[in-house]
């Protein structure tokens, strides 16, 4: 059956759950200290909200000497505390219904709480606590240590995220080019450490907390009773800009049958997730290649090669992963260079308009989930431009000419894989 | 009976004055510091507790305890005591354990209150 004109909407003014509300922007206000805090009040009948500690001190602020910092200080999220003990939290988090996650982004650390309206104040709390008091004890240490390295290992083990961190590695050397995740080379080795790490990253100018299901004004109030008032903002150290450099990380990987390649576009932050859409290498049908021309040459060649793109505050990449069987890397990876400098870098207007169909979509399921509207107000309050429709719309005009000046400038490769046998960009003919 | 004179050790100065000699004299009557011990080598250590509080003891504190050990136990079975300016110099005799063990023993009262609670629906 067919609805109406009118009902279909009626449908799109409709505010899911989670969704921001349409038009208009949430506020960011700022305390008497200088954090930011954003809000989203949400659905009023929903009972569910969430709060979030955002700092802005992910692994692009570590040195050499904190290598490794940020993974550890977000394995220290919900810890003891000089007021609390971690069981506690835990326990008191369970009663509540509430879950507990932590994240670390190259950017952001961010602890995040979800749980019911009623039980917000106390979370806040909770989250001031571990910004202002967090013990870093000796042999808390030594259980997160085991942890960290288990994450780290994980991450190891699988080759795309490997191949990512190396595609930054080879694109920013240091600062956005560092490791997510702790390695064994880290100099980090006592709690002592890692408090000096959130020293220098608690810093009123760095921490952001954002909520949904309550108003920016409660929150901003709620914020100022709790211990993240206590925070100064003596000697914030900035972030090191970001500079894209060229180059190839190549990781040495004889046991693997399957050699994975990573070839990366510098690109502006508001238009990376639309390049990545124009790429299209992931098929998004279930029956067939689609549209794409990648995705097609993947489809008949029998390889995989999928979109990927990274916004930071002041830098992008863009690009796409290649797996193939070691024998074959190389011709796949030159096949897919052709195809990006053949037809994406020449798109068409009706590929153009898949691309911005497709990114549409992607950041609309994105902001109808709590996560994706927790990483917006977060990027929001911490002024790291949000994507939002509007943005899209506002590159989609050019699209085909930031794409043929992306697309033709020099890439960054990393590979896993044996050296013979991979490609080198240099031979790739951009 | 014991805590009375515990509170009124802490607030009255007169009274400590009068205690510390006494005081003093029955540590260095006990024995301990003869065999280059601390007062918190000599706490009972099977338990739970204080098995936890001496895992969270950094490396060399261990190190230094377990010598400590040794070398008692060595002087014990020998009926031997330390040269006098090796005995255990009351500075040096401070409580590296029972900061930790009072610690542990509070999160393990809390894990119980927690275990034992009864949730109230409001």
């Amino acid at each position: 059956m067919l609805r109406s004109k009118a009902a279909i909407a009626k449908l799109g003014a409709l505010r899911t759950y989670a969704s921001v509300s349409s038009g208009v922007a949430p506020t960011v206000l700022s305390t008497a200290n200088g954090i930011k805090v954003a809000a989203t009040e949400g659905h009023p009948d929903s009972p569910l909200a969430s709060v979030s500690l955002v700092i802005n001190h992910g692994s692009r602020f570590e040195t050499a000497s904190t290598s490794g910092a940020a993974h550890y200080l977000k394995a220290f999220g919900f810890r003891n505390t000089q007021d609390r003990t971690s069981f506690r939290t835990v326990r008191e988090a369970e009663l509540n219904g509430a879950t507990l996650t932590a994240e670390a982004t190259r950017e952001n650390i961010t602890y995040t709480v979800q749980c019911f309206r009623d039980a917000l104040p106390y979370f806040v709390d909770i989250l001031g606590d571990i910004a202002a008091a967090t013990k870093f004890s000796e042999h808390e240490f030594r259980d997160i240590a085991k942890l960290v390295k288990f994450e780290a290992l994980g991450a190891r083990e699988n080759p795309q995220a490997r191949v990512l961190d190396g595609v930054h590695q080879a694109a920013f050397r240091n600062g956005l080019g560092n490791s997510l995740y702790a390695l064994d080379s880290s100099p980090v080795s006592t709690g002592d450490a890692v408090r000096q790490y959130a020293q220098s990253a608690m810093q009123s100018g760095r921490v952001a907390v954002v909520a949904t299901g309550v108003d920016s004004a409660t929150l901003a109030a709620l914020v100022a009773e709790s211990k993240l008032a206590e925070l100064t903002n003596e000697n914030a150290v900035s972030a090191p800009k970001a500079k894209f450099t060229g180059g190839q990380h190549q990781i040495y990987e004889s046991a693997s049958p399957v050699s994975h390649y990573a070839l990366a576009f510098e690109s502006d932050p508001s238009s990376a997730s639309a390049l990545a859409s124009l790429l299209g290498a992931q098929r998004r049908l279930k029956w067939g290649a689609g549209a794409s021309p990648l995705a097609k040459l993947a489809f008949t060649e029998g390889f995989a090669a999928e979109s990927f793109s990274f916004a930071y505050s002041d830098a992008a990449l863009v690009g796409v992963v290649v797996s193939a069987p070691a024998a074959h890397i190389k011709s796949a990876v030159e096949k897919v260079a052709g195809v990006i400098q053949a037809s994406v870098a020449k798109a068409s207007p009706e590929a153009v308009a898949r691309a911005v169909a497709a990114t549409r979509l992607d950041i609309a399921e994105a902001q109808s989930t709590q996560q994706g509207v927790i990483r917006d107000l977060s990027k929001l309050a911490l002024n790291q431009g949000p994507l939002s429709l509007k943005t899209v719309d506002g590159v989609a005009a050019s699209l085909a000419q930031t794409a043929a000046k992306v697309f033709s400038a020099k890439p960054v490769a990393a590979s896993i894989g044996l050296s013979q046998t991979t490609a080198y960009v240099d031979t790739l003919g951009f | 009976m014991l805590e009375a004179v515990a509170r009124t050790l802490q607030a009255n100065g007169a009274f400590r004055a009068i205690c510390r000699p006494i005081a003093s004299t029955w540590v260095n009557l006990a024995g301990y510091r003869r065999l280059g011990l601390r007062y918190d080598d000599l706490l009972r250590e099977e338990t739970p507790i204080i098995q936890e509080a001496i895992s969270r003891l950094n490396r060399e504190e261990i190190d230094l305890r377990n010598y400590r050990h040794r070398r008692a136990f060595q002087l014990s079975l020998s009926h031997q005591e330390l040269p006098g300016p090796q005995w255990t110099k009351p500075e040096d005799d401070v409580q590296y354990l029972q900061p930790l063990i009072e610690e542990v023993s509070q999160e393990y009262s809390e894990r119980d209150a927690f275990n034992s609670m009864t949730s109230v629906r409001k």
